[in-house]
């Protein structure tokens, strides 16, 4: 009986110490599961191996789901939770998130600003202040078929028809230029030229895969148009600049590909998936996505048809040149933090150039020039999203507001009704600035 | 006061008001014994009925959780007077009767025509549930793969008859959304309606058959008006059920294109979690809740009065 006792008192002891050391990390980083964590797992590993085991602190990661995440995890933020001292925090999620995050600057090293692309840094700076690391940058590539473009550039008989489709649907006799040169209307007459339904000896069935479901990130893609036809959200001080000829101008370049039946009837419910989907099998010949999918469209196993043949070039060009929405995902600091001057030693370390090394070896997608030229071989697009987000990213005014997740939800369900043929292109800029002017003033 | 008399129960005198009622026994040990579980209810319930109720006369966001500030009934004066929420009504209420209307029809099917070998295989009912175990927003996802254009199996099926339509754009996202969920959820109706199916006694049929009538007689003068309960719980259920629909939709079409799929409930989402107007989505979700109130009372009624019918 007594031993029983002595082997009952042991286990209970063991567990309890076995769930105390589990427990023990003293920094923790609330996350999302997937190839994020993972990378990150991969920095804190070596932190917790150099810098933490010197300073004598572990940093460890609490996972949330992904489904619902920003909703579970602003819950827990704004109700002062302190069972996690760092967090992801996103570009379009910072202002909603700042009133329960602290500053970081002081946390970070001065030569930062040296290390990271501006636009990264902009992306998670709020009121004048910095929020979180930077880790992960997202930016939109025009993705084309690299071995039609060649033909198209090459083949007489496809130029002259390409001329003719053009002057037929665009009213101007074009000629194609390399996908780097695009402006938005070459970038049209080719998604023309490469439709079935207008060029019968089409290799592919339509031009383009547009993303146009009710979704706020497919909204981010489109404004790469306005943006770069010189408009933006709003003014710097406030005022509601929806209703423009720039955003007009860049609903009708979307309106042009739809009409004319030169993306995929589907378009109106694509998203990330699907456009990669159409894209992979050979169905169109370009497409407007996220740096992200290249490895899918690339890979032989997931797209045999593509793989091998994928170009890259910077979003089509307007008035104001190429230009792309970038963003980023990062590491922010729980304002309720019990834990705070250590967690600050970890983003300090995570913003050097060593971490986001590992990061980026990981998977991750560093928002550090120099980081990602240097990963070329492994990652052949990183140099081009290093200088694209360098050269032709930009933040929205107003992209990091509280308010931001509300505005793009606006502009995702009016032009949404344009692109499903509910409405017409003025009264959803009209409808979506009062909609937005409302929001501002609440 | 209280006293006790022979019989065993307690008469109980409220403060000499003359109002007395009598509580036996066996009432009383009733009353305790469901106690804890009203009390658990009225924690678990009443609780956050109560916060909802206060953020719902409140300007209140994530940041104002714990100190919301008192305007009165602005909050629901927004809610009704906004065109998107009665368009999300709209939606729900025509999603809500068309899936349920398919749903019992259907059920009611297959329920009489499956009937005979359920009897004898009771095994084959746990077949046709399985539907109802997978999570909508899974079916979701599921269905984004299904009806894709180019590797999807319903628009390959389509195209070998010569028919290309676009399944989920405006002209028929309606009736594909409404699709989904009766497939997966007739087999609940199913389930109901077999179950209501046996609780016939069969000596009617015998007895009606010795009479001469058919089978479509026995349908119509038999099953039919003694099934009329069990339809009725069918349809209030799934009914209920429809209208709150959020998830495969959600993941499916955003609730797109434009609004043209926006139901309540995600409607009350975006509300609350992505325009962050958490005192206006509450209201919302109040003025909801007593729609349904007013619905389920009127439901009740009418199936009480069938039933005493």
């Amino acid at each position: 009986m007594r031993t029983r006792i002595r082997t009952l008192a042991l286990t209970a002891g063991a567990t309890v110490a076995l769930a105390a050391g589990a427990a023990q990390a003293d920094v923790t980083l609330l996350f999302w599961p997937g190839p994020e964590s993972e990378a990150m797992q991969q920095v804190i590993d070596a932190f917790n191996e150099g810098p933490g085991a010197e300073a004598g602190f572990e940093v460890d990661q609490l996972l949330f789901s992904r489904q619902g995440y920003f909703d579970k995890q602003i819950a827990d933020l704004a109700a002062g939770s302190t069972e996690f001292d760092l967090s992801l925090v996103t570009t379009y999620t910072l202002g909603r998130y700042a009133p329960f995050l602290l500053p970081i600057d002081d946390y970070l090293p001065d030569d930062v600003g040296d290390l990271y692309a501006p636009v990264a840094l902009d992306s998670l700076s709020f009121d004048g202040s910095l929020y979180g690391v930077p880790t992960d940058i997202s930016a939109h590539f025009a993705f084309y078929r690299s071995d039609l473009m060649d033909e198209l550039l090459a083949n007489p008989d496809w130029q002259a028809r390409y001329a003719e489709i053009a002057e037929a649907h665009l009213g101007e006799a074009m000629a194609p230029v390399p996908p780097a040169a695009w402006t938005w209307d070459d970038y049209v007459a080719t998604t023309l030229f490469f439709t079935q339904a207008l060029n019968p000896d089409s290799p592919t069935r339509f031009g383009a895969a547009l993303q146009l479901k009710n979704l706020i990130f497919n909204i981010m893609i489109w404004q790469g148009t306005m943006v770069s036809h010189g408009g933006d959200w709003m003014t710097a001080d406030g005022e509601v600049t929806v209703d423009t000829a720039a955003a007009a101008r860049g609903l009708e370049i979307f309106q042009t590909i739809i009409d004319a039946g030169a993306t995929p009837p589907g378009s109106i419910n694509y998203e990330f998936g699907e456009a990669n989907q159409a894209f992979g099998t050979g169905q169109s010949a370009t497409m407007l996505q996220w740096n992200a999918a290249y490895n899918i469209v690339n890979d032989p196993e997931q797209m045999p048809v593509t793989a091998g043949n994928i170009g890259v070039a910077p979003m089509p060009a307007g008035p104001e040149g190429n230009r792309t929405h970038t963003h980023s995902l990062g590491i922010g600091l729980n304002a309720a933090s019990e834990n705070a001057d250590q967690a600050g030693q970890f983003l300090a370390y995570l913003a050097s150039e060593e971490a986001m090394r590992i990061y980026g070896a990981a998977g991750g997608t560093p928002p550090m020039p120099r980081v990602l030229a240097d990963m070329a071989d492994e990652r052949p697009e990183f140099p081009l999203v290093g200088e694209f987000v360098d050269q032709y990213g930009f933040v929205v005014t107003g992209g990091t507001a509280a308010t931001a997740v509300p505005m793009y939800e606006v502009l995702a369900e009016t032009f949404s009704s344009v692109w499903g043929g509910q409405n017409t292109i003025e009264a959803a800029l009209a409808d979506a600035q009062t909609r937005i002017e409302e929001l501002m003033a609440q | 006061m209280a006293r006790q008399d022979t019989a065993g129960s307690v008469a109980l005198d409220r403060h000499g008001t003359g109002r007395r009622f009598r509580v036996t026994r066996r009432r009383r040990d009733a009353l305790m014994l469901a106690a804890p579980l009203v009390v658990f209810l009225g924690l678990w319930l009443g609780f956050p009925f109560l916060t909802n109720l206060v953020y719902s006369v409140s300007e209140v966001n994530f940041e104002t959780l714990r100190a919301p500030s008192f305007i009165g009934l602005d909050n629901y004066a927004r809610a009704i007077q906004d065109s998107a929420f009665w368009a999300a009504m709209g939606f729900s209420l025509r999603f809500a009767v068309a899936a349920t209307l398919a749903q019992v029809l259907l059920g009611l099917v297959i329920a009489l025509a499956l009937r005979p070998l359920l009897v004898r295989h009771k095994a084959l009912m746990a077949l046709i549930l399985l539907p109802l175990m997978i999570s909508p927003a899974l079916i979701g996802v599921m269905y984004r793969l299904i009806l894709n254009e180019f590797v999807g199996v319903v628009p390959q099926y389509l195209a070998m008859v010569g028919l290309y339509p676009n399944l989920l754009g405006p002209d028929w996202v309606f009736a594909t959304v409404v699709a989904i969920e009766v497939l997966q959820w007739t087999p609940f109706a199913i389930l109901l309606l077999f179950t209501a199916l046996q609780n016939i006694p069969t000596e009617l049929y015998d007895a009606a058959r010795v009479d001469g009538a058919g089978p479509w007689q026995c349908f119509w003068r038999i099953t039919l008006p003694l099934l009329v309960p069990g339809l009725a719980i069918t349809a209030f259920v799934r009914f209920i059920d429809s209208f709150r629909v959020f998830d495969h939709i959600f993941v499916l079409t955003g609730g797109g294109p434009g609004s043209l799929t926006t139901s309540v409930s995600i409607y009350i989402y975006r509300s609350f979690f992505q325009q962050q107007q958490l005192g206006s989505a509450v209201a919302t979700s109040m003025v909801l809740l007593v729609l349904s109130l007013a619905a389920l009372y009127a439901s009740m009624r009418l199936m009480l009065r069938k039933g005493e019918a």
